[in-house]
């Protein structure tokens, strides 16, 4: 027994470190990459690209959060503070964008909005036969795409801390004297803004980060831009210069995220506490109501949903489901296998050695392994080709490539679900296991693996259905001729097939739609 | 069973003028006959009617679920009323047909959970309801309120970084700044522990007395209520039970209910003869002016009950507890019945010991025998033999 143990824990010791080496060493690779390239390489970018790559990441993402919180907290408001037929209904229904990846989202837009499209048709139809609409290929027209994509994240955010919030502060606000409106605007809101802003950085690290919609919007940014130095011009020492930029501005809009959230845990109330009672309304209320949350859910899910499946009925689309076509579906299936195995083989040892022996070195790992948040797809990208290049060439061009990106990119989406699985089961079970003999792996085996069972499999599901629909990565790294579905609609979506590309979008949308309720699950607090 | 649900001041009748003394024409508060719309997770209340003068201190006191945070919240305007009207400062405030806004009362209340704005800073609590004030205006007010609850120097810190104490001094300073018509506390020592609440009780007292403050308070707690109070209102399931003195109340309980809750109490079953009551404890007289032979139930207070070792008496002491500044022992008498009866913590007698059992009670509480039910008894699991182990 005595040597059981230090034996076993330490060789999950070595596997937990040469995890963080393996996410850590393609990040120091790009990093080294940059620093070390000449000076030249720098002023050139400066002078050119950079200033307006930043000008249009940063617009882009101001007009996206406006837009985000404008939606997202007036849907929270009504959800939260009025009972109205259907209020269930809507309240799941607002949670429905985000299934849909962005690249679907704009490549219906750029159907729905475009020259001769049924919104200008609608326009001309009121406004005369020359109106003209704002292009989608334009910053408002990725403004769109991306805040109707991404209003959910606000209105999460803010539903939640709308029901947790303790009515005695705005009763305690009345009795000092203040009407029900101004009682909003000192207390209500006040109180949220930890929530809303956790929700915004959250939404423009999305932002940020974005590739599909930006390249189907042919809209300039950041990580639009490393993936052009990549491809267009294989240009890696730029791609890791910008990459570094986009890698600061993601951590930047990260910490920001943490510390509000961190903050909005004082702003909540420990104890007991009562919750807003919901205003019942009139029919005309509940009218008004109903047609802003249908117009909202219509023009992000609803409409482009109908018209996924509306152009995959379509002959054309039907002529291409053959063979090929389940090809993908094979290679999307097999890769999305492969990377959500790896990552919680990964991910595991890290959480546990994090939760059960917080040592310096073991939360070390586990915070490397949340690196790849702040690494855009064609970023992590990048770090794994400079890698493998300069360590393994005999490895490019292969699935594994592949592979090692998933992992880097989606380790940290597995471990939220595998940290708190973990974390809820006390220590006290697994020592009662050791008193009455068993021992460390039995222990494992008998205790600690089914109470962790559900939060394993929701790591591993989540993993492979971000994978599934994963796009920048899979573009750059993916063996020659060897397609998934999310290529797929990307390839035929630039080419403005919007038939041929529906029946891969809408599967990505479908198989999205379990990771959605899975996530939902964890903290979706009904009232 | 309430004696005083239809005159709000029936209770001082029997209890002396005293208190008649500088009751005013026109109370601050008075509910009459309010009634609160039943829901299934609160508590309602039925046909409660009481009054508060200006300076008084009143409590609500019953056990949790008897609908005494409803009163309060009705108070506050934040329930509406089925029946029934309040007045503050004998104007309308809330009655079937309609309700004045919670912002329009004048009131001040002090939450269970203190609900202190946790995103800003003590002294801008405090200031929030004086957005009408001048600036200079307001910051003297501040300060001067800062110094009354004790809390110099923490103006600057944030809920989060108070103590409990000083975060509910924090809630009272931010309710009596703006000079409420009535001051209205919910349960206001119970997230403290036993020792702070106690001197912060004393605190409160002193200071709602310098302020002259008119304050309904609400708990559960009776020492709580006889520490606070000026009369006490006890309610069980909705209803006014009895509305006095706490002096009144703990000796003259209206009803077994209250007898019980307010402090440890037997009953002791008695006949009528001759006038009298005929107990085993011996005669008591016929306060109830009940009929010849009919039965009768005597509560007994521990500390009314005296005991002397005589070894030819039957009651056998069947158990002790030591309480520190008294033991309470526990009385079989001769039908089987147990009595408590509370001696001084120097006289130790060991189980089994027979004793004599004298009362010396100054007064008489009967009851028709049958309002008493099993559960009110005097068995040992009742709420009020679980509140006497308490402090005090």
């Amino acid at each position: 027994m005595t040597t059981t143990r230090p034996h076993a824990s330490g060789s999950l010791q070595l596997v937990s470190l040469a995890s963080a080496a393996l996410i850590l060493l393609p990040l120091g690779y790009v990093t080294a990459l940059a620093l070390s390239a000449d000076l030249a390489v720098w002023q050139r970018l400066w002078a050119t690209r950079i200033p307006e790559l930043l000008l249009n990441t940063l617009s882009l993402a101001g007009t996206v959060s406006l837009l985000t919180l404008v939606l997202g907290i007036s849907t929270a408001w009504l959800i939260t503070r009025y009972e109205f037929p259907g209020r269930r209904v809507w309240e799941i229904a607002l949670v429905l964008p985000l299934a849909m990846p962005t690249y679907v989202l704009a490549y219906v837009f750029n159907y729905l909005l475009g020259f001769g499209g049924p919104v200008e048709q609608l326009w001309q139809s009121v406004a005369g036969p020359h109106a003209r609409i704002f292009s989608p290929q334009s910053l408002w027209g990725a403004t769109v795409v991306m805040a109707l994509d991404t209003f959910p994240f606000v209105y999460l955010l803010t539903r939640s801390a709308l029901l947790s919030m303790n009515v005695s502060f705005e009763e305690a606000a009345r009795t000092c004297g203040l009407s029900r409106a101004r009682t909003m605007f000192r207390v209500t809101l006040p109180l949220l803004r930890p929530s809303i802003a956790a929700g915004t950085a959250l939404v423009i690290l999305y932002v940020v980060s974005d590739f599909g919609a930006v390249s189907l919007l042919r809209y300039q940014t950041l990580t639009y831009a490393v993936y052009q130095q990549m491809t267009g011009r294989s240009d890696n020492t730029a791609a890791s210069i910008l990459s570094i930029l986009l890698v600061a501005l993601a951590l930047a809009f990260l910490l920001t995220e943490r510390w509000f959230r961190h903050k909005s845990r004082f702003y909540q109330t420990t104890g007991r506490y009562r919750i807003s009672q919901r205003m019942s309304c009139d029919g005309l209320t509940t009218s008004w109501i109903t047609a802003y949350l249908a117009a909202v859910v219509g023009a992000s899910f609803g409409i482009p949903a109908s018209l996924l499946i509306h152009w995959s009925l379509s002959p054309e689309a039907q002529a291409i489901l053959d063979a090929r076509f389940f090809g993908f579906v094979w290679n999307s299936a097999v890769l999305s296998t492969l990377a959500a195995t790896a990552g919680v083989t990964i991910g595991l040892p890290m959480a546990y050695l994090a939760s059960r022996k917080p040592t310096w070195l073991n939360l070390g790992c586990l915070q490397a392994a949340y690196a790849g948040y702040v690494l855009p797809g064609p970023v992590a990208a990048l770090a794994v080709l400079v890698l493998v290049l300069n360590l393994t060439p005999f490895m490019y061009g292969t699935a594994i490539v592949l592979v090692i990106a998933y992992v880097l990119h989606f380790l940290p989406v597995g471990l939220q679900s595998l940290e708190p699985a973990l974390q809820q089961i006390t220590p006290n079970l697994e020592e009662a296991a050791r008193t009455l003999g068993v021992g460390v792996r039995d222990t494992w085996r008998r205790v600690t693996l089914p109470l962790i069972r559900n939060g394993f499999i929701a790591a591993w599901v989540l993993m492979f259905l971000q994978t599934m629909k994963e796009l920048p990565a899979t573009l750059l790294l993916r063996p020659v001729g060897f397609d998934t579905l999310a290529v797929r609609v990307w390839l035929e979506a630039s080419e403005e097939y919007y038939q041929l590309a529906a029946p891969s979008a809408l599967l990505i949308v479908l198989v999205g739609l379990p990771a959605l309720a899975l996530l939902l699950s964890r903290d979706w607090r009904a009232a | 069973m309430a004696t005083d649900s239809q005159s709000p001041r029936a209770g001082t009748k029997q209890l002396g003028s005293q208190a008649d003394l500088y009751a005013p024409a026109s109370p601050i508060l008075e509910l009459r006959s309010v009634s609160c719309a039943y829901e299934p997770t609160r508590p309602a209340v039925r046909d409660i009617s009481f009054s508060a003068r200006e300076g008084e201190i009143l409590c609500l006191l019953g056990p949790s679920g008897c609908g005494k945070t409803t009163i309060l919240r009705a108070i506050a305007g934040f329930e509406p009323v089925r029946s029934g009207e309040i007045f503050l400062s004998n104007r309308l405030v809330s009655s079937s047909s309609g309700t004045i806004p919670t912002e329009e009362r004048r009131i001040g209340m002090v939450f269970q959970e203190y609900a202190l704005f946790p995103h800003l800073r003590a002294a801008d609590n405090i200031a929030f309801g004086l957005g009408h004030l001048a600036r200079p205006e307001r910051e003297r007010r501040i300060q001067e309120m800062l110094q009354l609850t004790g809390l110099e120097g923490l103006d600057r810190r944030y809920p989060h970084e108070l103590s409990g104490g000083q975060q509910q001094r924090v809630a009272l300073a931010r309710a009596l700044v703006q000079n409420p018509v009535v001051l209205l506390l919910d349960e206001p020592f119970s997230n403290l522990d036993p020792d702070m609440a106690g001197r912060m009780r004393l605190d409160l007292l002193a200071l709602l007395r310098r302020m002259k403050t008119t304050a309904v308070l609400v708990t559960h707690d009776h020492d709580e209520a006889f520490a606070m109070a000026d009369r006490i209102a006890v309610l069980n399931h909705g209803v006014l039970e009895q509305l006095d003195k706490p002096e009144v109340i703990y000796h003259l309980p209206a009803t077994p209910f209250v007898a019980d809750f307010v402090g440890q109490a037997d009953f002791v079953t008695g006949r009528i003869q001759h006038g009298l009551a005929h107990t085993e404890l011996g005669e008591f007289p016929n306060t109830l002016g009940s009929a010849e032979g009919t039965s009768v139930v005597v509560m007994i207070r521990p500390d009314d009950v005296h005991l002397i070792p005589n070894t030819s008496a039957e009651p056998r002491i069947v158990a002790r507890q030591f309480r520190g500044s008294e033991n309470l022992y526990a009385v079989r008498l001769g039908s089987g019945q147990i009595i408590h009866s509370s001696a001084r913590s120097t006289s130790v007698y060991s189980e089994e010991t027979a004793v004599e059992v004298r009362i010396a009670a100054t007064h008489t509480v009967l009851f028709p025998a049958d309002l008493i039910s099993p559960q009110t008894g005097g068995d040992t699991d009742s709420p009020a033999s679980r509140a006497g182990t308490g402090p005090g």
